[in-house]
This record gives structure tokens, C-alpha cells and sequence, in this order.
């Protein structure tokens, strides 16, 4: 088994090198395409599970080559350590469950070979991400992973609004992705070097404005990457893609690369309090906003995109706290049942064909598999004893209480309307009469098998917790009673609300819509951002870009290059006129060149000699 | 050494004759001028001794390479008569200038 | 510079040869050029004679003269018909031509003078039996592929030429 872990880098390549037989096979034999794009999420699964058996004592293993030799020397390399570790596992296991998903999910779609070619891209790269040795190699996996989101979520790019929202989303993370790169630059003449190991070597002697400034960028790029607060816009809107992509990218792995890159360079951040303040900040109000966001949304993706983004600030939050571990073991637990509704609600888009849950209900009676696997995740979610979501969130906001009262306020308010919206979901979703008029049916068992899996995950996860940390090499926290006391009433009282509430109809909605209905509309829009920022930031761009069009562009940009054109279109007929035909002229011509070419080769000395020596050989 | 300085400017003046004529004979008889221009440099060079070895280094082979030069020549011509004499009659051509097949 | 008898004999026939090259490419009636070009191929055939290559003037004679030049005169008056009163000469680029021409001897002559100045004297005379040998010994396959050759060729100018007789 050692094997797997001193040949981790295979897990990097393999899902790129089957990237490609996977397009092209799998054009032909449409079987073939699931199955090359499972091997990849499949050795994943199973480094990952070796490096965490073994590994429980937090050595590394790894190997670097040079990259860019030279003066400065760059090199590339991968590492696998207790993070690495259990990244794997959730990329490989969520990887494999979303692939198998896929199967009946994207059945009979045109675009089956190339769906499956950029799975197998975006297993690749988020390995990448997650094993490098250097903070560049990360950022090389950052970008790789931000480009096979761009590519999923315009999936269906002749539909308009994903053509958009993939646009969207690759501009919004590129603000990041800036921070992120003026971090990286700032290190690089801090430290000369991208290595973890060199970086964390050189913080002791760093000074603390450059320390926070570096972990503020650093914070920025995670910010972008994992929809945190005012860079959180991009998400929504990324429910455009395949519903499979969402629970892979957008709510287990992608998203949560982020707090990887908190958790990763921990001790850059560890040593800047003052950025670990901002973090808790944005965390909780990202937490609490987008929870009570999701109040309100009809679409049931849209439920559980603003819940994603809500419980990234849980983790942001804890990272913020200072308890990175147990925001990795958020991570863990919320990429298994968050990963299960995405997957959950694809079944339930897939068997009855629409996204608004107003025309859903009463789906528990046709589809009892998706609703008991869905139940059991929105408990994990709602934080139900024993499930998983339950142990993980209740560190979080024991540590955050810890840290920060008021922001310990902020996640109990955002738990309780994280209950409350999780069950108004599942109510409005599977429970009541059927409102729609279409014919719902029982996803087959493709669909059904992974998401029982995740099920177990869900159901299991939550007592790992002391696994986690102890491959982590963290401090595992024991349960602290008064808050599981308190957490669990407040998941109750939520959960019981909404059940109240919404246990028979929909018309709660359009009565509460109507009671509080300034609130209610500001909610279902976001609170405005993208508003705010379409005012504050497209429009003035927009503005300048207009204004450069047509004073630069149109003028000596257009005129460079249309003035290049006609000259090469001159030149062009002029050289036209040489090829008239004439086979003589061609040989004219090659005559010409070779004696051309040879004048030039013997220009310099040649003809000297000549002069002086062909008339002693004539005579000789 | 005048026949190397003969044999290069019949070559030349081959060169000249396949770049002017307007006759596709003449045009094959231009290069057998050219040909034989070449054939002619070698046997001139073959002629002579080392000047410091006082060996032919080039010796027989170079008259067996000639040999096989006329071969080849001959063949190219027996060609190229029969091309003339195809085109002539199937489209009535005999000048190289009506044939601009290959106009750019 | 000595003039001795080979070196004239040498002169002559170059002249001979250049004029009758000449001959061949710029004279416009085609059946003068047909001589020009027997000439010419005679006095090709006198050169290798002089330089001691009896077995080549032979071939030559009877290859170029008897075969080639004869085969070119049975094409001449195959297609001979009433485009010969039209100019061959009028060429839009002759200058360039001669240019071309004129350079490339430049080029040539620089390019073979340093090679063929190491090269002295005239060579004794060599002999049909050194030749055979070399022909037949280490220049077997060379001279087979040649004979190979030829009858390719043979079978295209059938081709070629009485194609469209059937």
C-alpha cells in the first residue's frame, strides 16, 4: 500500500492523460467515456484512503524536480501530507459518485463525450491543487480548476444565461485570482521561493505588515475562489451547469479549495491576527446573509448554492477562529451532504423536469429513495444528532463563540435559518400534494446508488472527527455539551418552524411575500449585489471601455492594423503577378535565388579570392 | 583547366536556352546541353592527377558515373519527346508558353 | 600558360563547343538547331577523347548522335506544322535570364575552381577493361537499377506517345 503514497503523482496525472481517450473514445463507444473518467476519481480514492491509514502521524511524503533552473530557481513538485490526505479522498469520492451520477443524468445528451472529458480536467486539476509543494503549482491547479468551472458551467453555452454565468464566474474569481497573484509576488520577494516549507521557514523573520498583508491577498483569492462575501455573486448564477457539476464544483470541491489555501498556509496566517479577524468577519456575515438569502429562493438549486456559500462562511469562520481542523473537518462533512442534495435535487430535477419548487411537492410518494437519502443530508445540514453535519458545526461555533461572541451570535441565527430553509425545502419539495403537471418518476439506479453512498457519508462522517484531526495533527476538540445542547435546539426549533409552516402548502410563501414584502423581495434578490455591483463595478468599466473603443481603437489601433492589411494585400498582388504560369519564369526565378543565396554565402571573403586566384589558374 | 571552365559555361549557356526558348524542343535541347555540360566537368576533372598525391582519386568510377548520367539522360529525353509529341497532338501545343497550367 | 599541342586541340574543340551551344539556344529555325546540336554533341565527344575517356566519345556518339538527336528529329517532324514561322526566340525575359545565367557561371566557376585546381596534367589513357570491371564489380547495382531505368522509360514513352492511338 506504501506504493500508492510514493506514487501519488500519478493520482495528479492519470485523471489529465485520461482526459483525452475520454473525448475521443467516447465519442464512439459511449460507454467508455464514464469509465476512463472514473479511473482517475477512482486512485484518487484510493491514495487518499492509504496516505490516511498510514499517514495518521502526519509525515510527508514527496518529490520535487527543477522546474525553471536558473538564477531563479523555480521548482515543481508534489507533497502528501494529512491535508493532502484527506483532500483526496473527498475529490476522489465525491469525483466518483458525481461521475456515476452523470451516467443517467446526462443520458442522451449531445455533449456526453465532452462532459466527461472535463470531469476527468477537473479531477486532474483539483488534485493538482491540492498536492502541490509550492504555492505556484497550486496557483497553476487555482487556475486550472477556475477554467474547467468556466467550461462546465457554460456546459450548455448555446443556452444564453450559462454562456453568461460562466463569463460571470471566471471574471468574478479572476478579482480574486489577482489578490491571490499580488500574494504570491509579495512572498516571492519576501521569501525567493514558492516551497510551503521555505515559505513557512521565513515567516518567523517576516515583518507583520508584510505577514498581513500577504495573508489579506492570500484571504482574497480564497475569498473569490470559495464565494465569500462581496465575491460570493458568481455562485447563484453558476447553477447553470449540469446539476452533477454543481454538487462537485460548486458545493464539495472547488469552493471549498479556499479554506484549503487557509489551511495550507496556515502559519502564514496563524502569525497576522489581523487578518484572521477580517476572515472571521467576512465568514459570519457571508454565514448569516446567504442563509437567510436562502429563505426565500424558489429555485431549488438556488436554496442550496446560497446554503453552500453560507456554510463556506461557517468554515471561514472557524478558520478565522483560529481552528483550521475543524474547518477541514467542516469541510469533510459538508462535502458529503452537501454533495448529496446537489445530487439529491439533480434526481429530483431529472424525475420532474422543472427547478421551482412551487411546482414540485408531495415527490416523497414516487421517489422514496432520493427523499430518504435528501432527508438524511438536510438533517446533516440542519445539524441533527448524530448526523454529520451535526459534530462539525457544533466545533465551529464552539470555536467561534470562543473567538468572538458576536459573531458566535451571527452562526447561531445563520444555523437557525439553515434549519429553517433546508426543511421549507424539503417540505415544499417531497411533502404536501403534487402541484406540477408533469409525470415524476424514480431516478434509476445510477442515480439512486451514489447518492445512497453519500448517504453513509452523511449519516457516518460526523464521528470522524478525531480521525481528521489526528491526521491533520490538530488538537481534536471533544464535543462540548452546552453548545450540542443549544445547537440541536436550535436546529429543532427551525426544523419545527418550518415544518409548521409549510408541512401542507405553498401558500406560506406568497402570505409571507405579502406580510414582509420589501424584506422578502430584498432577500430573493440577494440583497442587491449584483446591483451593487453591475453600478459599481461593470458600469464604469463599461464606460471607460466605450470611451477607449472610440477614441483609441477606433482610430490608431483599427488604423494600424487596417493600414497592415492593405499594405500586405499590396505586397501580396505584387507577388501575385510573379506566379503568372510560365513554367520558364519559375526557373528563372530558382536560378536567380540559388545564385542569390550563394552570392551571399561567399560575399565576404569568396569573391577576394576569386579576383586574385582565377587568373593563376587560368594561367596555371 | 579550360575544359572545367568550358563545361561550366555550356551549362550556362544550357540554363539560358531552358529559361528563353519557346519551343518545347528546344527546350529539350537545351538541357541536353546542360547535361552534357555536366558530364563534361566531371571527365575534365577526372582527366587530371592530384597535384600533391599524384593519384586519380576520381579515376574509373567517374566515366562509369557518366555512363549512367547518359543513361538517365537518354531516358529523360525518350520522355520528353513523348510528351511533346502527346501534348502536340492532343491539344495542338508546341510552345511552352501556351501551357500556364500552374498560373498563380 | 603552355601551348602545347593538347592544350590547342582543347581550345579548339571548347570553341567549337560553345559556339555550337550558342547555336542550339538562340538560332530560330528548329531544324538548324537540330545541327547545332549534332555539332555540339561531336565536339562534347572530341573533349572526352582528349581527356583520355575513348569509351565515353563513343557512347557519346552513339547514345547523343545516333539515338537522342535522331529521336529529336523524328519528334520535330511529328508535330512540325505551322507555328514555326512564329518567333522562339521572343522571350519577356530574356535579361533576366541572361542574368541568371551569367551569375550562375559566376557561381559556378568560383565553386569549382577551388576543387578542380588540385587536379594537374592530363591523365594516361584509360582502359574498356578497368571500366567493365568497375561497372560490373562495385557498380553492379547502380548499373542494374540504370538498365531498370531505361526500360521504365521505354514503357512510358509508350504510354505516353501512343496513348490515345487505340
Amino acid at each position: 500500500m506504501e506504493w500508492f503514497i510514493e506514487n501519488a503523482w500519478l493520482a495528479v496525472a492519470l485523471p489529465f492523460l485520461m482526459a483525452v481517450p475520454t473525448w475521443l473514445l467516447g465519442q464512439r463507444a459511449k460507454w467508455l467515456a464514464p469509465v476512463l473518467a472514473a479511473t482517475g476519481p477512482l486512485l484518487l480514492c484510493l491514495v487518499g484512503f492509504t496516505a490516511i491509514a498510514t499517514h495518521g502521524d502526519g509525515s510527508h511524503a514527496g518529490a520535487s524536480v527543477s522546474w525553471i533552473p536558473g538564477t531563479i530557481d523555480i521548482s515543481a513538485g508534489w507533497m502528501i501530507d494529512g491535508l493532502t490526505a484527506i483532500m483526496f479522498a473527498v475529490v476522489g469520492v465525491v469525483a466518483l459518485m458525481v461521475v456515476v451520477f452523470s451516467i443517467g443524468y446526462m443520458h442522451g445528451d449531445k455533449g456526453w463525450a465532452r462532459y466527461f472529458m472535463l470531469l476527468s480536467l477537473f479531477t486532474g486539476s483539483m488534485s493538482l491543487l491540492v498536492a502541490a509543494d509550492s504555492l505556484l503549482i497550486l496557483f497553476v491547479g487555482w487556475e486550472l480548476v477556475g477554467a474547467c468551472s468556466y467550461l462546465l458551467i457554460g456546459f450548455w453555452f448555446e443556452k444564453p444565461s450559462a454562456a453568461a454565468a460562466a463569463v460571470k464566474a471566471f471574471l468574478v474569481t479572476r478579482i480574486g485570482d489577482a489578490g491571490l497573484l499580488l500574494g504570491l509576488a509579495l512572498l516571492w520577494r519576501e521569501v525567493g521561493s514558492f516551497r510551503f516549507a521555505d515559505i513557512f521557514d521565513a515567516v518567523a523573520a517576516m515583518p507583520g505588515g508584510t505577514l498581513t498583508a500577504v495573508a489579506l491577498l492570500l484571504f482574497m483569492g480564497a475569498a473569490g475562489k470559495s464565494a465569500q462575501f462581496p465575491l460570493h455573486i458568481w455562485l447563484p448564477d453558476a447553477m447553470e451547469g449540469p446539476t452533477p457539476v454543481s454538487a462537485l464544483i460548486h458545493a464539495a470541491t472547488m469552493v471549498a479549495a479556499g479554506v484549503f489555501l487557509i489551511a495550507r498556509m496556515w502559519p502564514v496566517f496563524e502569525a497576522s491576527q489581523a487578518a484572521l479577524v477580517v476572515i472571521l468577519a467576512i465568514g459570519a456575515l457571508t454565514a448569516l446573509a446567504s442563509a437567510s438569502i436562502a429563505l426565500v429562493q424558489r429555485d431549488i438549486k438556488k436554496v442550496l448554492a446560497y446554503s453552500t456559500i453560507s456554510q463556506l462562511g461557517f468554515m471561514f469562520a472557524a478558520l478565522g477562529a483560529g481552528a483550521w481542523g475543524i474547518a477541514m473537518f467542516h469541510l469533510v462533512t459538508h462535502a458529503a451532504f452537501k454533495a448529496l442534495l446537489f445530487l439529491g435535487s439533480g434526481s429530483v430535477i431529472h424525475g420532474s423536469g422543472t427547478q421551482d419548487m412551487h411546482k414540485m411537492g408531495g415527490l416523497r410518494r414516487v421517489m422514496p429513495i432520493t427523499a430518504a437519502t435528501w432527508i438524511l443530508g438536510a438533517g446533516a445540514l440542519a445539524g441533527v444528532p448524530p448526523l454529520a453535519g451535526f459534530f462539525s458545526k457544533d466545533e465551529v461555533l464552539h470555536a467561534v463563540w470562543g473567538a468572538s461572541p458576536v459573531a458566535g451570535i451571527a452562526l447561531g441565527l445563520a444555523s437557525l435559518m439553515t434549519a429553517f430553509y433546508i426543511t421549507r425545502a424539503t417540505c415544499l419539495t417531497f411533502f404536501g400534494k403534487y402541484r406540477g403537471d408533469g409525470h415524476p418518476h424514480e431516478s434509476d439506479y445510477t442515480m439512486t446508488v451514489p447518492l445512497m453512498v453519500l448517504g453513509i457519508g452523511a449519516l457516518g462522517l460526523g464521528f470522524t472527527g478525531h480521525l481528521v484531526a489526528e491526521v491533520l495533527g490538530t488538537h481534536a476538540e471533544s464535543l462540548d455539551p452546552v453548545t450540542a445542547v443549544l445547537s440541536t435546539m436550535i436546529a429543532l426549533v427551525g426544523i419545527g418552524a418550518a415544518w409548521w409552516i409549510y408541512r401542507e402548502d405553498v401558500t406560506a410563501d406568497q402570505l409571507l411575500q405579502t406580510r414582509a414584502g420589501r424584506l422578502w423581495d430584498a432577500a430573493s434578490g440577494g440583497y442587491g449585489a449584483d446591483t451593487v455591483a453591475d453600478r459599481m463595478v461593470v458600469r464604469p468599466v463599461m464606460v471607460g471601455a466605450r470611451a477607449l473603443y472610440e477614441r483609441f481603437e477606433r482610430t490608431i489601433v483599427d488604423g494600424a492594423v487596417e493600414g497592415f492589411g492593405r499594405g500586405v494585400s499590396v505586397v501580396g498582388r505584387t507577388l501575385a503577378s510573379l506566379q503568372n504560369g510560365d513554367g520558364q519564369w519559375y526557373g528563372a526565378m530558382l536560378g536567380a535565388s540559388v545564385v542569390i543565396m550563394l552570392a551571399i554565402v561567399w560575399s565576404y571573403d569568396a569573391i577576394n579570392l576569386w579576383a586574385v586566384e582565377v587568373i593563376s589558374w587560368i594561367g596555371g | 583547366m579550360i575544359g572545367v571552365l568550358v563545361s561550366v559555361a555550356v551549362f550556362c549557356i544550357g540554363v539560358y536556352g531552358v529559361l528563353t526558348r519557346r519551343d518545347i524542343v528546344g527546350v529539350l535541347a537545351s538541357i541536353e546541353v546542360m547535361l552534357a555540360g555536366s558530364m563534361l566537368a566531371l571527365v575534365a576533372m577526372a582527366s587530371g592527377a592530384d597535384s600533391v598525391t599524384g593519384v586519380r582519386p576520381l579515376g574509373q568510377s567517374i566515366e562509369a558515373v557518366v555512363l549512367l548520367l547518359m543513361v538517365i539522360d537518354a531516358a529523360e529525353a525518350a520522355v520528353g519527346l513523348a510528351l511533346l509529341v502527346s501534348v502536340a497532338r492532343r491539344r495542338g501545343v508546341t510552345r511552352i508558353d501556351e501551357l500556364q497550367e500552374v498560373k498563380g | 600558360m603552355s601551348f602545347d599541342a593538347p592544350t590547342i586541340v582543347q581550345i579548339i574543340l571548347g570553341a567549337i563547343a560553345l559556339l555550337s551551344a550558342m547555336t542550339v539556344v538562340l538560332v530560330r529555325e528548329i531544324m538548324r538547331m537540330a545541327i547545332g546540336l549534332g555539332v555540339f554533341l561531336l565536339s562534347v565527344a572530341g573533349l572526352f577523347l582528349l581527356y583520355g575517356a575513348s569509351f565515353l566519345a563513343t557512347s557519346e556518339v552513339f547514345v547523343y548522335v545516333g539515338g537522342v538527336l535522331v529521336l529529336m528529329l523524328f519528334a520535330i517532324m511529328l508535330v512540325q506544322r505551322s507555328d514555326s514561322g512564329r518567333a522562339v526566340l521572343v522571350s519577356r525575359h530574356d535579361i533576366g535570364s541572361a542574368s541568371v545565367a551569367l551569375g550562375l557561371f559566376v557561381m559556378l566557376t568560383v565553386a569549382l575552381q577551388g576543387v578542380s585546381n588540385r587536379f594537374t596534367g592530363s591523365a594516361p589513357e584509360s582502359s574498356m577493361q578497368e571500366l567493365s570491371e568497375v561497372l560490373m564489380g562495385g557498380r553492379l547495382v547502380q548499373y542494374e537499377i540504370a538498365g531498370l531505368l531505361l526500360l521504365v522509360a521505354l514503357v512510358a514513352v509508350i504510354v505516353i506517345a501512343g496513348g490515345d492511338e487505340r
